[in-house]
């Protein structure tokens, strides 16, 4: 009991003993997860594993059947909803690149910007010097200045994800889920993405759902292993790829 | 039932005596001295001629009731009489012979008024109960249930002695308990009829009623609760009646809503030209029955079965076409599906406007569709019962398709994973197409069943539309059991909502019930869970 | 602020669209009551009254644009909103009637003598006095639309299933509005009106002055449009359309933009009901009918949906194509109307002015590619597909 209350004190994200089924099917099954503030976490697992439903419990897309969620040692995530939860600090980035097409780049960044997000407040909203500043801050970031008046549509699918953690970063969160941010992406797009994700890690905690074995290596952070709903092993890349059990699960002989 | 039996068997004891009494005395003098009765006596005649229980007299005093009942001036014998060219013709009151041809002016007529005619009525009744015909026995029995009174009783009791036929000695029984009630009888025997009535239903309820005010205080108790169990029992039967006719509505709608069941449910594609397939279908019987009516009458029995395949095939080929010229351009746009296919139905509207004109279009009903037949205290139509059970043999037909043969299996690989049923070598396009004909065409099918309770016009399929989109949705999508439950339980709802706030009334409560539950339930009854699903 | 707002909303075509709208405001009734009967240039009393008609549909198909171009809500059920306006505005003209109907009830209108009533129902109360008539102009439809929005939204009903249910309310409000006891006149509806704030309804200026308040009335809506959709909350409103589950996990309630769009656009109907009414001098349950509601959103996809100015373009082209028809060939109207469902959908899915805009925007990117090209190597140079992707 002491261990837990101890580990949960200083937990930015708490996950314990979460379980959720779909008609009988358990997707999540007595998951238990805890992400340090300022950590980057990359979680890998085969398919089926979990890892979408576990983003969708955290974000409040789907409840949970049983279990606690605690974001800040405090507030209890299963009692809130999508937009609840984003307020509250925690973007999430999509296994597909989700960017608003029909708008320009800096459209996209502006909308996201961590404002007022009330009917009227939006209403009225005029761009202030500050935010400008912000927006143009986070191009530099994501490495779109020059494209930042076309439309997203227009995008390459890298550099839609790349507007995606744009538009994440542009809201300050405090946590940061990115579901496979590398899919689809070109050797040297997937490196500069592994940069990316240190730099912003550095400001906040990141957890970063993965196939790519060879960017987790890059990223060189602490690993879960998720499988069948549950964690299989927890530690360094290197710990977790010769744990006998992921092989079999995950990695393949 | 024991108590009945042996009640009756009681009753036809007791009343032996008074049988043998009245049989026997001859009729003839008591018409004889009608000659000089007034209004009174005449009544009292009458219920002696009806007592003497001949029934040869029957025709005698209906022609009194007619005024056709005359006496001869010269030695007042009476007649009955009929004209002859300007004579009349005297007919003996008993047996039924002629006598002989008189001027007019040799007979008087004798007097009737509605009293004496209400009497004679009842005499008849009374006689009619000893008719050598079973028919009119069992009218006669019935009559004095409708109508009873106390000077019946003994009419009957003197059938029931001679009575050998089951059915009719029942229905006399109850005649007999009926008239019972308000004659001057023992409590007990009273209380013995109080017994039959109660097994009558419905229609010994009024007998009850009526004598409620009057009757021994001693049998106020039992009467009350002869009333309370008839009304108990037919509260049972009014909610049978309106569940059958819920379930009635039920398999409508079902007939209206499993084609979309498939086309919606399944393949996801909004068709708003479904009510104008059922309609096609309800055309095609016509068409097949002008056909049949012109060429070969004797087949009419058979026109829906023969209109069945060809409504399936016609509005199979209108599915496909529109599947193939419309719909395949619109997948994953059912916002725009919603909308092509709204502008094929006005056309389909428009074109059987045109070739048909905007009246309604005479249906006819086989022979085995009409009529109706009682199944305790409701009745059952043939029509209504036929559709259910067609709908119903339609619902399990489809689900054995689906879930039984290789072709429902390939549908539903295609449904579920288009591009994976595509590389395992199933035809999708084929398959789409194929299956929006397959729901086209029971929506076809159901055209023929619905031609029958509906009227055929243009716009036969508009009625249809929102209430099918209604059934599936509140069924649940994708799922052919759920339309199942949700069209009849929709049908049920809609029934027992109408006779305490009126039919449209109902209808809106309906709808606005099943806004309120997509809110709750946004997938329908039987929803899939999952992740795939929420997204 | 609310400058900053409303004049975010005068972009070019907006001007040019209200700048003819004013002119038409002004220049029809002028014709109509200042030239005799024999110029060339006089528009006859029925024409403008046809114009009128077809400028409050103007009205309710940009009222739908708002929230199915924008917000990607297909309504099917908009005419019960248009239908509820112009109920409340027929029942100030009924309560206005007077002791002149044919029973010469000073309260109770003549349906309601009819019935064997004996006294006005609560709802009928108030509705003699124009401002609060007019307040229930927008007031019932906007009640209406965020009653059902509340709980449509926040159970995230969406797609064709909205569309349904929204069919399904308008269905179902004119089943009832057929009933005599609901007090609306059942299946006649109201009608035989005679003034309107002291005017006879049927008097050449008041019809001219109706007829100017439809153009300008049209104008100020496009106008609030194009400020609600050029604003931060217009985008967001896009968004939602393209990317509802994105605008939720950037921290917005789409609920409530939806909601806010909804009962803002049934408003909207709700004005053009309301001058459509004394403009044909008749509302009754049919205008409910879910074929009605369905149409308007034809008119709307034939001008182009999210791009505000088509959907009056739209309304007026179809509009004045069915008189047309209806007048000529009656038969073949609803082939033509079904046709042109079909072939909007299938050959011109961004309706006639998004066509336009599209090639004027193609144009545009393609100079700028090769501007581009010209000065240093633009990779992603967009092609005509990505641009037709984006919308």
């Amino acid at each position: 009991m002491n261990t837990i209350s101890e580990t949960r004190t200083k937990s930015l994200l708490y996950l314990e003993d979460v379980s959720v089924s779909f008609d009988g099917f358990k997707a999540i099954n007595s998951l238990s997860l805890v992400v340090e503030p300022g950590e980057l976490r990359a979680i890998i697992g085969p398919n089926g594993a979990g890892k979408t439903t576990m983003m969708d419990i955290i974000t409040g897309k789907t409840r949970p059947d049983t279990g606690k969620v605690i974001f800040e040692d405090t507030i209890d995530l299963t009692k809130k909803d999508e937009a609840d939860i984003a307020q509250l600090g925690i973007g999430r980035k999509f296994q597909k690149p989700t960017v608003f097409e029909s708008h320009t780049v800096w459209d996209n960044l502006e909308l996201a910007l961590n404002r007022s997000r009330g009917v009227f407040a939006t209403l009225f909203y005029t761009l202030t010097a500050e935010d400008k500043a912000r927006i143009e801050e986070i191009l530099v970031t994501i490495r779109m200045t020059h494209r930042k008046d076309e439309y997203a549509a227009n995008l390459s699918h890298g550099q839609k994800q790349w507007l995606e953690i744009g538009m994440l970063l542009a809201q300050e969160p405090k946590l940061l889920l990115v579901d496979e941010p590398v899919a689809g992406m070109t050797d040297a797009e997937t490196a500069e993405t592994a940069v990316l994700l240190r730099e912003i890690a550095k400001t906040r905690s990141v957890v970063v759902v993965e196939h790519d074995m060879g960017f987790i290596r890059d990223l060189g952070v602490k690993v879960t292993c998720l499988a069948e709903g549950s964690v299989l092993a927890e530690g360094s890349i290197d710990f977790v790829s010769s744990d006998p059990k992921v092989i079999e699960n995950y990695l393949g002989r | 039932m024991t108590f009945r039996i042996f009640s009756g068997a009681f009753v036809a004891f007791l009343l032996f005596a008074c049988a043998a009494f009245a049989q026997g005395t001859d009729p003839k003098p008591l018409f004889n001295q009608l000659a000089d009765a007034n209004f009174n006596a005449a009544e009292k005649l009458v219920a002696e001629i009806a007592a003497t229980g001949n029934p040869r007299v029957v025709p005698a005093l209906n022609a009194f009731s007619e005024g056709d009942l005359y006496f001869r001036k010269s030695d007042k014998a009476v007649f009955a009489a009929k004209a002859a060219g300007s004579q009349l013709e005297l007919i003996d009151p008993v047996t039924g012979e002629s006598a002989g041809q008189v001027a007019k002016s040799a007979v008087t007529k004798i007097k009737v008024n509605n009293n004496l005619r209400r009497a004679i009525r009842a005499a008849l009744g009374g006689l009619t109960l000893m008719s050598p015909d079973r028919g009119a026995r069992l009218s006669a029995a019935d009559a004095i249930l409708r109508a009873p009174s106390a000077e019946a009783l003994e009419l009957v009791e003197a059938a029931l002695v001679k009575e050998t036929d089951g059915e009719v000695k029942a229905r006399m029984e109850e005649a007999r308990a009926v008239s019972l009630l308000s004659s001057d009888r023992s409590v007990d025997e009273k209380r013995a009829a109080i017994e039959t009535i109660a097994g009558l239903g419905a229609s010994g309820l009024g007998v009850l009623n009526s004598v409620s005010g009057t009757i021994d205080p001693g049998l106020k108790p039992d009467l009350d609760a002869a009333i309370a169990s008839i009304q108990n029992e037919q509260q049972l039967w009014n909610l049978a009646q309106n569940v059958w006719y819920g379930m009635s509505l039920g398999s409508v709608l079902l007939l209206a809503a499993i084609g979309l069941a498939i086309t919606f449910g399944v393949m996801g594609i909004i068709n708003m030209a479904h009510g104008e397939m059922v309609m096609l279908g309800a055309y095609s019987t016509f068409m097949v029955q002008q056909v049949i009516r012109e060429n070969a009458p004797g087949l009419f029995d058979w026109s829906l079965a023969i209109a069945l395949p060809v409504a399936f095939l016609v509005t199979g080929a209108v599915g496909f076409v529109i599947e193939r010229g419309v719909i395949r351009f619109l997948y994953g746009r059912p916002l725009e599906t919603l909308l092509a296919t709204w502008g094929v139905s006005l056309i389909l509207q428009q074109a059987i406007r045109t070739i048909f004109g905007p009246t309604n279009q005479e249906v006819g009903n086989p022979s085995w569709m009409s009529g109706s037949f009682p199944l305790g205290g409701m009745t059952i139509t043939y029509n209504r019962m036929w559709i259910i059970v067609f709908s119903l043999t339609i619902f399990f037909a489809l689900l054995f398709v689906m879930k039984k043969t290789a072709y429902g299996l390939n549908m539903r690989a295609v449904t579920q994973n288009r591009r994976m049923a595509s590389s395992m070598g199933i035809r999708t396009p084929w398959v789409d197409a194929l299956t929006f004909a397959l729901g086209s065409g029971i929506a076809g099918i159901a055209g023929v069943a619905l031609s029958q309770i509906d009227n055929v016009s243009p716009n036969l399929g508009q009625s249809y539309i929102i209430d099918s989109f209604m059934v599936v949705v509140f069924g649940g999508v994708g799922n052919l059991w759920g339309t199942l439950v949700g069209a009849l339980s929709l049908g049920i709802l809609n029934k027992f909502l109408e006779p305490s706030v009126g039919a449209v009334l109902g209808k809106i409560l309906v709808l606005v019930l099943i806004i309120l539950f997509i809110q709750k339930r946004p997938r329908g009854l039987f929803a899939l869970k999952g992740r795939a699903v929420e997204a | 602020m609310i400058t900053g707002f409303i004049l975010r909303a005068l972009e070019g075509k907006i001007v040019i669209a209200v700048g003819i709208l004013l002119a038409v405001a002004i220049i029809v009734p002028a014709l109509n009551l200042l030239t005799p009967p024999d110029s060339a240039f006089h528009i006859p009393t029925y024409v403008m009254a046809l114009m009128g008609k077809y400028l409050c549909y103007a009205l309710l198909a940009l009222a739908l644009d708002l929230v199915w171009g924008y917000c990607g809500i297909l309504s099917l059920g908009h005419g019960a909103f248009f239908a509820l306006g112009g109920y409340a505005m027929g029942m100030y003209l009924m309560r206005q009637i007077g002791s002149r109907g044919v029973y010469g009830n000073p309260d109770l209108p003549d349906f309601m003598v009819f019935l064997n009533w004996k006294e006005l129902p609560w709802f009928w109360y108030g509705l003699d006095m124009f401002p609060f008539a007019m307040a229930m102009v927008l007031i019932v439809p906007g009640l209406l639309a965020f009653v059902f929005g509340w709980f449509a939204f926040r159970s995230r009903v969406n797609g064709v299933y909205l569309s349904i249910i929204t069919q399904a309310m308008t269905y179902a409000l004119m089943l009832a509005f057929f009933r005599n006891d609901m007090g609306f006149g059942g299946n006649n509806g109201l009608t035989d009106f005679k003034d309107i704030l002291g005017f006879q309804v049927q008097a050449g200026g008041t019809r001219a002055v109706l007829f100017a308040m439809s153009a300008f009335m049209l104008a100020l809506c496009l106008i609030v449009a194009s400020a609600i959709t050029r604003s931060k909350f217009g985008k967001v409103l896009v968004g939602v359309r393209d990317a509802e589950s994105r605008v939720r996990f950037l921290g917005f309630r789409v609920e409530n933009i939806k909601l806010f769009t909804f009962v803002v656009s049934a408003m909207f109907a709700g004005i053009a009901g309301a001058l459509f009414v004394p403009q044909v001098g008749i509302i009754n349950p049919g205008e409910f009918a879910p074929a009605n509601s369905i149409e308007v959103v034809v008119w709307t996809a034939v001008g182009g949906r999210g791009t505000l100015i088509g959907p009056i373009i739209g309304a007026i082209l179809v509009n004045a194509g069915k008189s047309f028809f209806t007048g000529a060939f009656p038969e073949f109207w609803l082939f033509a109307l079904g046709g042109l469902f079909i072939a909007v959908t299938l050959f011109l899915p961004k309706g006639i002015v998004g066509t336009i805009q599209h090639g004027w925007n193609a144009r545009k990117a393609l100079k700028a590619a090769a501007d581009a090209e010209k000065g240093r190597d633009a990779g992603a140079a967009p092609t005509v597909q990505q641009v037709q992707a984006a919308e």
